[in-house]
């Protein structure tokens, strides 16, 4: 048989489960703007009923727990496209600045191959000429220059790209260590059957972060939450935390490790992989075309001027010096009457001049005239540029629908939490009127006896 | 369904696609190109370095045509004076062959045909920016010199050599002729025959002087044929101006349209851009932060 104790217990608990509610409420409106917060519910039950025969009773409402609405496919796909995300970015903004050595100017490499080679046909008109020999001179100082200073150009951006992989295993050191923290609060709070809430936000938001540095998979297990490379290498296992670590190699930029494993080559994704990209690959291929370029341009002169007779009737010397790299190409003579013009010793011969000048059409770097190699390169770097930055946009494409699903599920709506506020105010109203009520009874009960009739 | 509580990441997504798509039709307009950097069109940039190339190879050529045709138009126009002194010396040599002549009168032809003579071998002697322009290739040195002992009473100096200058891709000029083939080749020998008609003047017979009057013009119809090489060199290097000057405007054309800006429907495309980007911002300012609280009294 109930009792008005009973029904003021039943309505009490909906008095302290509404409160709860609506602290939830609270707390999803002092959120709406968090970064990476995730809407919270409540999760009212119904107590245990009890039994009095032949009749059943509800006892009331509990508040057993306060989930975290989330999506965990959404997640791993945002991971993943956050991965890519960081990648393209960061890929295309290092070969934005790679191309800038490649934009047409009056000192750029074209130009100045194109100068060299007016030089020595204007040369061929008066090979005797001081002063056109010494303009031959000054454009091949400039084309020297041009190849140089494009070749430490390019030498100085993977310098400060390798400095960026240290900071970035730096980061990516730091934010596993956090969530190999944020596992040991979360399993903690979920062991004991409680909420994780706010710590499995922060996880998530650490998640999302490591995601744009590195290419990582999460793999649940159990309360906690497992991260690899997506080779395979560890990052967190429960709470501990793999730090990666660096290490220079031979050619002086930094290898990255886990575990004592070199695993630099398997880092495809998020903003390390985008810098290794560049630094180990891209750049590497552009400094190799140049350097085939420079060495065979070199070379060729070379030859041709000691195919020569320079205006004191001498054999040519070579006019290019350098190790067969673009940044070391110099001019090796800086007397202009060394430079091998003639064909027959005589001073009016121009016919090695002309021999010089024919190299211009002549398709010898890589089975290619010099502006032809040149003009390839130009469209490798301008392709390889072009294609990173439209990777970028489409995965930032990508990566905004996936936020804005992740949003619509886990955002807060204040209408909503509105609507809940009146819910949950209703309702307590409604139990503080039934504990009135109840009242009422006890006063009728508790002064029966000096009830006058 | 649940729909995204907060639209302003988008917005501010869209206000900065936008503002970067004014930018870049900004940037064309301001500089006239559609390719400003290798990125925004690899095959056009490289088929521009390509065109670059090759407008400097022309403007190039033009310069060479240009120095090569003051050397070639002095040569052309001293063996034009070299044939009106041999046409002289003829003159001069009739005269001294006509019977009617004395010995007086042939010792004054004498003094003018050497001063021919002497006139030749500066002549022959051009220089063209301190160089022998008929030495062949070693132009340091006259291409004649006088010698007592010779027979033609001077010694060529210079070689057989000759220079070609590119001017073109596909042309390749000789640009000079050494005088050992101008005045003293197989065919006609410029000074020999001067000073034989000389020798035949001071001897004073008649048919000898006659005979050498007939060798200089032999030396001058033969100097008149070798010279056409010059006045053809000049043809070739006008009319290759002419070709060089219309390849210069039609590599400037193709430059145009590789890499040029398509300027009317960049200035469209930047009003579509600059409209959106002004719509989008208005509606951003006008969602007015509306919810459900705001009419909970």
């Amino acid at each position: 048989m109930s009792s008005l104790n009973a029904s003021l217990a039943t309505a009490l608990s909906g008095l302290v489960a509404e409160q709860g509610a609506l602290q939830v409420t609270t707390n999803n409106v002092a959120n709406a703007n968090t970064p990476g917060y995730t809407q919270e519910r409540p999760v009212l039950v119904s107590s245990d009923p009890y039994e009095a025969d032949p009749l059943t009773f509800g006892t009331g409402v509990t508040l057993q727990s306060v989930e975290s609405i989330r999506d965990p496919l959404l997640e791993s796909q945002i991971q993943q496209q956050t991965q890519a995300q960081g990648q393209f970015s960061t890929l295309a903004s290092a070969l934005a600045q790679t191309q800038v050595n490649f934009i047409s100017s009056t000192s750029d490499i074209g130009t100045s191959i194109s100068n060299f080679f007016d030089s020595v046909n204007q040369l061929s008109t008066n090979p005797s000429n001081l002063s056109l020999r010494q303009g031959v001179l000054t454009a091949a100082g400039n084309l020297a220059t041009s190849f140089s200073t494009t070749a430490n150009n390019l030498t100085q951006q993977q310098g400060s790209l390798d400095a960026s992989v240290v900071q970035t295993v730096a980061q990516i050191n730091q934010l596993t260590a956090q969530i190999a923290q944020l596992n040991g609060k979360v399993s903690t709070l979920e062991n004991a059957g409680e909420s994780a809430g706010a710590f499995g936000d922060q996880r998530q938001q650490a998640i999302d972060q490591l995601s744009a540095l590195v290419d990582v998979a999460v793999i649940p297990s159990g309360n906690t939450l497992t991260l690899t490379t997506t080779s395979g290498s560890p990052l967190v296992i429960g709470q501990q935390s793999f730090q990666l670590t660096t290490q220079l190699n031979s050619v002086g930029l930094n290898d990255v490790y886990s575990q004592g494993k070199d695993i630099t080559s398997q880092i495809t994704s998020g903003q390390l992989g985008g810098t290794i990209q560049a630094r180990d690959q891209q750049i590497p291929a552009i400094q190799a075309q140049l350097n085939t370029l420079a060495s065979g341009l070199a070379n060729a002169v070379n030859t041709v001027q000691a195919g020569g007779f320079d205006l004191n009737g001498a054999a040519g010397t070579s006019l290019f010096s350098g190790t067969g790299t673009a940044a070391s190409l110099a001019v090796a003579i800086t007397n202009p009457a060394l430079i091998a013009a003639s064909s027959d010793g005589t001073v009016g011969s121009n016919g090695n001049a002309e021999a010089m000048y024919a190299l211009n059409n002549q398709a010898f770097v890589g089975g290619q005239t010099p502006t032809d190699y040149y003009s390839g390169i130009v469209f490798n770097v301008g392709n390889a540029t072009a294609n990173a930055s439209a990777e970028q946009s489409a995965s930032a494409l990508a990566l905004q629908q996936l936020n804005d699903q992740r949003s619509s599920v886990s955002g807060v709506s204040l209408d909503q939490e509105a609507a809940n506020m009146v819910q949950y105010q209703d309702a307590y109203q409604a139990s503080a009127q039934v504990i009135t009520t109840i009242n009422d009874m006890m006063y009728t009960v508790i002064n029966m006896d000096t009830l006058t009739v | 369904m649940r729909v995204d509580p907060n639209p302003y990441p988008d917005l501010l997504a869209d206000v900065a696609l936008t503002q970067q798509q004014v930018n870049t039709d900004e940037q064309e307009i301001a500089s006239g190109l559609s390719v400003n950097k290798p990125s925004d069109d690899p095959g056009a940039a490289a088929l521009l370095v390509e065109n670059a190339g090759q407008t400097s190879e022309a403007d190039q050529f033009q310069r060479s045509v240009g120095s090569i045709q003051g050397e070639i138009q002095s040569a052309n126009s001293t063996l034009d004076s070299v044939t009106t002194a041999l046409q002289q010396a003829i003159s001069l040599g009739t005269e001294g062959a006509n019977g009617t002549e004395n010995a007086a009168d042939r010792a004054a032809i004498v003094v003018q045909i050497q001063g021919i003579q002497s006139q030749l071998l500066n002549l022959a002697n051009l220089t063209y920016q301190g160089n022998y322009v008929f030495a062949g290739t070693a132009t340091q040195a006259a291409a004649y010199v006088l010698d007592p002992n010779s027979p033609s009473g001077v010694t060529y100096q210079g070689n057989t050599g000759v220079n070609r200058v590119t001017v073109g891709s596909q042309l390749s000029l000789q640009t000079n002729l050494p005088g050992s083939q101008l005045f003293s080749g197989s065919g006609g020998n410029v000074f020999q025959s001067i000073q034989d008609l000389i020798t035949s003047l001071q001897g004073g017979n008649t048919a000898s002087i006659g005979t050498a009057v007939s060798e200089v013009g032999d030396a001058s119809s033969y100097l008149s044929e070798e010279s056409v090489f010059y006045g053809n060199a000049l043809n070739q290097l006008t009319s290759q101006q002419t070709y060089l000057a219309s390849d210069t405007t039609e590599l400037a054309q193709q430059e145009t349209t590789i890499g040029g800006a398509d300027l009317p429907n960049v200035i469209s495309n930047l009003t579509t851009s600059q409209t959106s980007l002004q719509a989008t911002l208005e509606a951003i300012a006008q969602t007015e932060s509306t919810n459900l609280f705001q009419y909970l009294k």
